[in-house]
């Protein structure tokens, strides 16, 4: 009982000052550079997809916008980062099926899931939209058409 | 008690920093699983003793400067779902740690995870599907001496459960980027690793193995386009436990080489991953050995085969094969998958307007070239021999994704799978098994779609022939209703319903589903957990913040 109060306390307290930030970690793209996550969004408004090559809906979320990709970097600097959260077992399959798939994002790997788990754990995909560090916007779950909804919402926090 | 300390000390550690300065931020998720359990006489299936059942986790992390705390509070009641650990009963705090970070120093007290290498000598995670949280409690540090070499050095005793193992796992990995030293182009990168397992003897003979130790030396080499790593691990003798039985004067040694190479360059990436591993099992309490709950692995050795996100793939799974079972004629397994993913060009001849992905996958698994000494519980292997393999598993498809005008597009799949019900199951024959998939979505105007599959496998043995379908509607990209029937029209006529919806708002997500559960593996990341047949009325929800 105890621990059930002193949790809920911690659980209060939690939600009063709870914010919402990209965690301060350092990833390897697809070419073993170390990538800050403070620096991806540092100045700009960008989008940071959690992924993973055995997620169907990820799969199809990242294929769809690949579609208009180039179209969509000029049209509004739209920017994608993609975080995979394969672990040991598929973490090797991330570069042939970026590149087999001929994606233009940035690819980061999170083989421990780090970010995954400062994020609370989320399913994937998970998509947000940060600027300078901020997470402004966050959904998961894909169904076509989130794109559009996605495409909307950026335009708006980016326009700011 | 041990544990209200710590969290005591983590809300005051979080107080005390808010009051000198209002920075810090607090991340955390809540989850929550639960199901109704039905008796349903269709299915055999009689509801569990506690009819409800819920698992609940609970997160929460306050980063400050150059700390961090956190903790998971856990409950499980009044029973844990079924198919996970029965010792996960009532509420707790299951992990919480501190952790601090300056410039290349990184120091966490308490509950963490990690990963060597590949992760085949050792690896800590936590996955809440298949019910596996073994992250060691005690200390870790690591530190990055420059840009190119770094050592992580750690030692604790594993989470069973809401206990912990009284062995303690100790382990000293380091790493060198040899490309960033001698800043050269391609990459090359190199580890070693040392693990070590003590858990007191209890036993009369003087050579019982208290202390086992593991090795590992790995390298990595990658070109512009192409790339090759191995790894080799060697596991030092340990005794041989049948069902819980630890047995004096049998101590084996095991060992493990994996080989993973690749290419990939714009519309094209192909990926083999080569394993042959013997007796390379490897728990933090030697009692555990082949536990169905996966509770205490120090190590981590997944199935290398696709994960296939459709029902009808999803009945016959690979559970690897890494430990040893004379009776069984198990010593280990030899084998390897190839991945290739190709992308035929817009306006090509296969790609037509849009361009179409094809995915090839070969998986193929066999036993150990092994003589086995039944009575004496012995066997004398040859890890690389390609003679005496006894095929285990082997699945071939393809997956072609393509797209036909704005609003519809299409995945086909096609998988041939041979199954070893023997070695996978424990009884019964051989397998050959066909799927085919047809999976179509279709967009509607304002953000709504429409997703349907059919899928069908044809199977020469087991429960036979079986056929499923799938429809899915989105009203939003927020809300989404499906339902599901997974049909086994040739030995059982049983029907597998579900039916449910999802709804997501931000950061929350509140799923509802109806229907019956086929008993079998769930597979996530290649480790597998069982599920028993059941029916009943599951709600899942979960939230971030």
């Amino acid at each position: 009982m105890k621990k059930l109060i002193i949790f809920i306390a911690f659980l209060s307290f939690a939600f009063a000052q709870s914010q919402t930030s990209l965690p301060d970690l350092t990833l390897k793209d697809l070419k073993g550079n170390e990538i800050s996550l403070a620096s991806i969004s540092e100045g700009k408004t960008v989008v940071v997809s959690l992924w993973a090559t055995w997620c169907v809906p990820c799969i199809r979320e990242l294929d769809t916008i690949a579609e208009d990709y180039e179209e969509l970097q000029e049209e509004m600097d739209f920017e994608l980062i993609a975080i995979s959260v394969d672990d040991a077992r598929s973490t090797r399959r991330v570069k042939p099926a970026v590149m087999g798939k001929g994606w233009e994002y940035t690819v980061l790997l999170d083989p421990n899931n780090d970010v995954r788990r400062h994020l609370g754990n989320p399913a994937v995909p998970l998509t947000m939209i940060v600027k300078d560090g901020e997470i402004l916007f966050r959904h998961s779950s894909f169904t076509p058409g989130a794109e559009d909804q996605l495409f909307e919402k950026f335009k708006e926090l980016a326009g700011e | 008690m041990n544990k209200l300390i710590f969290a005591l000390l983590t809300i005051g550690t979080a107080q005390l920093s808010f009051s000198q300065a209002q920075t810090g931020t607090f991340a955390g998720g809540f989850e929550s699983n639960s199901q109704w359990y039905q008796d349903d006489q269709g299915l055999g299936a009689l509801a569990p003793r506690d009819q409800f059942r819920a698992n609940n986790y609970f997160n929460l992390k306050y980063s400050y400067d150059k700390f961090s705390a956190g903790i998971q509070y856990e409950s499980f009641a009044p029973s844990p779902l079924l198919g996970y650990f029965e010792g996960f009963e009532g509420n707790e705090i299951g992990t919480y740690f501190l952790n601090f970070k300056h410039k290349g120093l990184d120091i966490t007290g308490g509950h963490f995870y990690d990963q060597f290498g590949s992760g085949l000598i050792y690896r800590s995670w936590e996955d809440r599907q298949i019910g596996i949280d073994n992250s060691l409690r005690g200390v870790r540090v690591h530190y990055e001496f420059n840009d190119y070499f770094n050592v992580t050095g750690f030692t604790g005793n594993q989470r069973l459960g809401f206990e912990i193992s009284e062995c303690t796992v100790t382990g000293l990995n380091t790493e060198i980027d040899i490309s960033q030293a001698l800043d050269i182009e391609t990459g090359i990168n190199v580890g070693a690793s040392y693990v070590n397992r003590y858990q007191d003897s209890g036993s009369p003979d003087l050579n019982f193995p208290a202390d086992i130790g593991a090795y590992s030396g790995r390298a990595d080499i990658t070109f512009d386009k192409f790339f090759i790593g191995a790894e080799y691990v060697y596991k030092e003798a340990d005794a041989f436990v049948l069902d819980g039985n630890v047995s004096n004067n049998n101590y084996q040694d095991g060992r493990a080489l994996l080989v993973n190479t690749g290419f990939a360059s714009k519309g094209l990436g192909i990926n083999g991953t080569f394993r042959a591993v013997e007796n390379m099992t490897f728990y933090s309490n030697r009692e555990l050995v082949g536990n169905a709950f996966l509770l205490g692995t120090v190590n981590y050795v997944p199935g290398y085969t696709k994960q296939q996100d459709y029902a009808v793939a999803n009945i016959y799974v690979y559970n690897p094969q890494a430990g040893v079972s004379p009776i069984e004629g198990k010593a280990g397994e030899i084998g390897g998958q190839i991945d290739i993913y190709y992308t035929a060009k817009k306006k090509s001849f296969l790609g037509g307007k849009y361009g179409t992905k094809f995915e090839f996958n070969l998986a193929h698994w066999s036993g150990l070239d092994a003589q086995f000494d039944v009575p004496n519980n012995t066997y004398n292997a040859t890890l690389l021999s390609l003679s005496n393999n006894e095929l285990y598993f082997r699945e071939y498809s393809v997956a072609v994704k393509k797209r036909f005008s704005k609003k519809l597009s299409a995945i086909f799949t096609a998988i041939q799978t041979g199954y070893n019900t023997k070695i996978i199951e424990g009884a019964g024959d051989f397998l050959n098994g066909t799927s085919l998939i047809a999976d179509v979505l279709y967009k509607l105007p304002n953000r709504r779609s429409i997703r349907m599959d059919v899928q069908h496998l044809t199977a020469d043995a087991d429960r036979g022939n079986w056929a499923a379908a799938t429809l899915e509607y989105s009203f939003s990209p927020s809300l989404s209703v499906y339902a599901h029937d997974l049909y086994n029209y040739d030995e059982t006529e049983i029907h597998y319903y579900s039916v449910g919806g999802s709804y997501t708002r931000g950061r929350t997500r509140v799923a509802l589903n109806y229907g019956r559960q086929r008993a079998g593996l769930i597979c996530v990341g290649g480790v597998c957990r069982f599920v028993p047949e059941n029916t009943g009325l599951t709600i899942n929800l979960s939230t971030n913040f």
